[in-house]
């Protein structure tokens, strides 16, 4: 029987494919938890009153950055989702190695990304129109362009996530110390910079991507970002072992 | 040409050497028996063949290419155990379709009309499956992509005695008309000894025999006889299993040095010659003991 | 037929045995083709090799003889030489077990001979 040549471009692309299909509760999921950001919106993010004179002014703040944070996390748990060794494992079933696993992982990502961005942008549409018709109250409608803006932006964010999460579930795979050491440091630091009351690693890592005034800066950030998390977790990654 | 070379191949395990020191050839389209104990290491050895494992030490070479991290022996060999992880998502169909797309020889006449005769339901689900159905639909898979070097690990876990025989028969139907190699390691030797041409005999990690599996009846014989006399006739030999039987009697199985001159004259003095069924002598060649597991309960 | 699996004697063997048999049944003619290893792999569901290997047996004792690329077909002589070699070889031991355990048994050997002829007389009525 004559051997079969393959490229890797080749198999990452079936690969992808498949992963499409496999992974689909994914997509479920996603869904499920944006409607549930929805439903948290509900709540208002957050209202003030305040009395001028004889006018009593109650405002209600409402936001649909719950469901762009959840999309974040959502992303964040996909990826570390697909490290796992039941994910990792179903790549080796059929052709595969770890380059092409890694690469088609974050193609898939991508989409997941992509898919998350405008459902995450679109869901607050349909935020709006719930606060239109409850409230009755007009809420500010972006402009076609800044919608846009919007997704494209929401993309990366939780691309960004994705990349690491992909990382961090790496980690985990090659050692199961991390599952501590991750959290405890990432907490750890959250609440030292809390008790000492400066802005310390975790703040000035939020305020450098989160707070980017210019596009051009900001995908430029985010790209390099996600593509080093993403090399590191294919260098760790490149002698895992598909243990059954 | 050799699909598998393998040199001083050593796997260690957390501290234990699962493969140790393994060295063989595997040639191209031959049908060979991979046997051992539990434990032998037969797993370790397929994995590592399949690019799953990464060798410790020595050298393997599966196609010229070492296989750990290799694309080409990834889409040359198909690795099927019954422990397999196939995504959870897809149904069985599905699962067949994914399988259509990975490998380019796959016949999808055949995988569909072995899925109907064995009744298969398209839109069950791999996990749902019973152990025997598992292993069922394990072989459509192996048989169906049609890769040059298949290997199927323990392939009949849990299948009755019937489909246990339409595997066989439709595993060597489908090397007759498509030649491949293929490795198949298995408990039931005797069961799958027709169908090999080798036997790769494997034990706590190293290779103890590798040759064509018609060879095998006669590397070793059986004799029985007086135990003074057979103690007489095996001197020289190496002996492979002893067991007594009576009072001064004895079953001894030896490397077959003998010629029909010697054999002629064995008879003559009253020894029983009689061949030894393969799976009885790798049983033998296995055990740890030369008496086997009378050795635990003879204190004296 | 089925083989006899029970391990005691080579499948090559048994099949060499198999094939003897059809050419002495008058299955196959002289000069005729007989089966490929493939077909006999498929009849008896062993590996193409092990056929072979029964094919090169006969081969070898003459009994057969290949055309390049046609396969392999029965000799001219071929019942002759099956008859003669069973008589020498397969005969001969059977006999040597039988005055083996005669001698065991302490039976005479004009006691033998007459349990030959018994038993071919018993033979013949059937």
């Amino acid at each position: 029987m004559s051997l079969t040549k393959v490229s890797l471009i080749e198999v990452v692309k079936k690969q992808y494919v498949y992963k499409l299909k496999a992974y689909s509760q994914v997509f479920i999921s996603l869904i499920f938890l944006q409607l549930l950001a929805v439903l948290f919106s509900m709540n208002g993010v957050g209202s003030m009153g305040s009395t001028v004179g004889s006018v009593e002014v109650q405002a209600s703040y409402f936001s649909s950055d719950f469901v762009a944070a959840f999309t974040m996390l959502w992303g964040f748990i996909t990826a570390i989702l697909i490290t796992t060794k039941a994910y990792r494992n179903d790549d080796f079933v059929f052709v595969a190695n770890r380059v092409s696993s890694n690469l088609s992982n974050a193609v898939f990502l991508l989409t997941t990304s992509v898919v998350g961005g405008i459902t995450a942008m679109l869901s607050s549409y349909l935020f709006k129109v719930i606060i239109y018709y409850f409230f009755k109250s007009t809420p500010i409608l972006d402009a076609p362009i800044e919608l846009l803006l919007g997704i494209f932006s929401t993309i990366l964010y939780v691309f960004l996530f994705c990349a690491l999460g992909y990382l961090v579930g790496t980690l985990v795979q090659i050692s199961k110390v991390f599952t501590v050491l991750l959290p405890a440091a990432f907490f750890g630091a959250l609440i030292l910079e809390g008790l000492s009351g400066k802005a310390g690693t975790v703040a000035s890592v939020f305020e450098f991507f989160f707070t980017e005034s210019s596009l051009v800066l900001f995908i430029v950030k985010i790209i390099v970002a996600a593509g080093l998390l993403f090399s590191g977790a294919f260098v760790l990654s490149n002698r895992l072992e598909v243990r059954g | 040409m050799s699909v598998i070379e393998c040199n001083g191949l050593t796997k260690v395990y957390g501290g234990t050497k699962a493969l140790n020191n393994l060295s063989f050839k595997i040639e191209e389209n031959k049908i060979t028996g991979l046997i051992g104990r539990n434990g032998a290491g037969k797993t370790t050895l397929l994995k590592i063949i399949a690019g799953l494992l990464k060798e410790t030490a020595g050298e393997l070479k599966v196609f010229s290419e070492k296989p750990f991290n290799s694309l080409q022996v990834s889409a040359n060999v198909i690795f099927l155990h019954d422990q397999m992880n196939l995504p959870t998502a897809l149904n069985l169909k599905e699962l067949l379709e994914t399988a259509a797309s990975f490998y380019p020889n796959w016949d999808r006449e055949l995988a569909d009309r072995l899925f109907d005769y064995f009744s298969l339901n398209p839109l069950q689900y791999y996990n749902g499956l019973s152990k025997g159905m598992k292993s069922t639909f394990n072989m459509i898979l192996g048989l169906s992509a049609r890769v040059p070097l298949t290997m199927l690990d323990e392939p009949t876990t849990g299948m009755d005695a019937a489909v246990r025989k339409d595997f066989y028969r439709a595993l060597l139907k489908e090397y007759i008309a498509y030649p491949r190699t293929i490795i198949i390691s298995s408990h039931h030797l005797n069961e799958i000894e027709d169908l090999l041409e080798d036997i790769l005999l494997v034990n706590e990690g190293k290779e103890i025999l590798h040759m064509p599996v018609a060879d095998l009846k006669e590397w070793a014989i059986g004799i029985q006889g007086k135990t003074t006399v057979i103690n007489e006739w095996t001197q020289n030999t190496e002996v492979i299993y002893t067991k007594s039987i009576g009072i001064d009697q004895s079953y001894v199985v030896v490397r077959n040095h003998f010629s029909e001159t010697e054999r002629q004259r064995a008879r003559n003095a009253g020894i029983d010659i009689t061949p030894v069924t393969s799976s009885d002598l790798c049983v033998y060649l296995t055990s740890k003991t030369k008496g086997g597991i009378d050795d635990v309960f003879n204190k004296g | 037929m089925i083989f006899n699996l029970d391990g005691t004697k080579p499948i090559y063997i048994q099949l060499s045995e198999w094939l003897e048999n059809e050419i002495l049944n008058g299955n196959f003619e002289s000069d005729q083709k007989i089966y490929s290893q493939y077909q006999l792999a498929e009849i008896f569901n062993i590996n193409p090799a092990t056929a072979a290997k029964g094919l090169n047996i006969l081969a070898d004792e003459q009994i057969l003889y290949k055309k390049r690329g046609l396969g392999m077909f029965v000799s001219n002589s071929a019942k002759e030489m099956i008859l003669a070699k069973r008589k020498n070889q397969t005969l001969k031991r059977l006999v040597q077990g039988i005055v083996l355990e005669a001698g065991r048994l302490q039976v005479s050997k004009e006691e033998l001979i007459e349990m030959i002829k018994t038993a071919d007389i018993r033979e013949a009525e059937k």
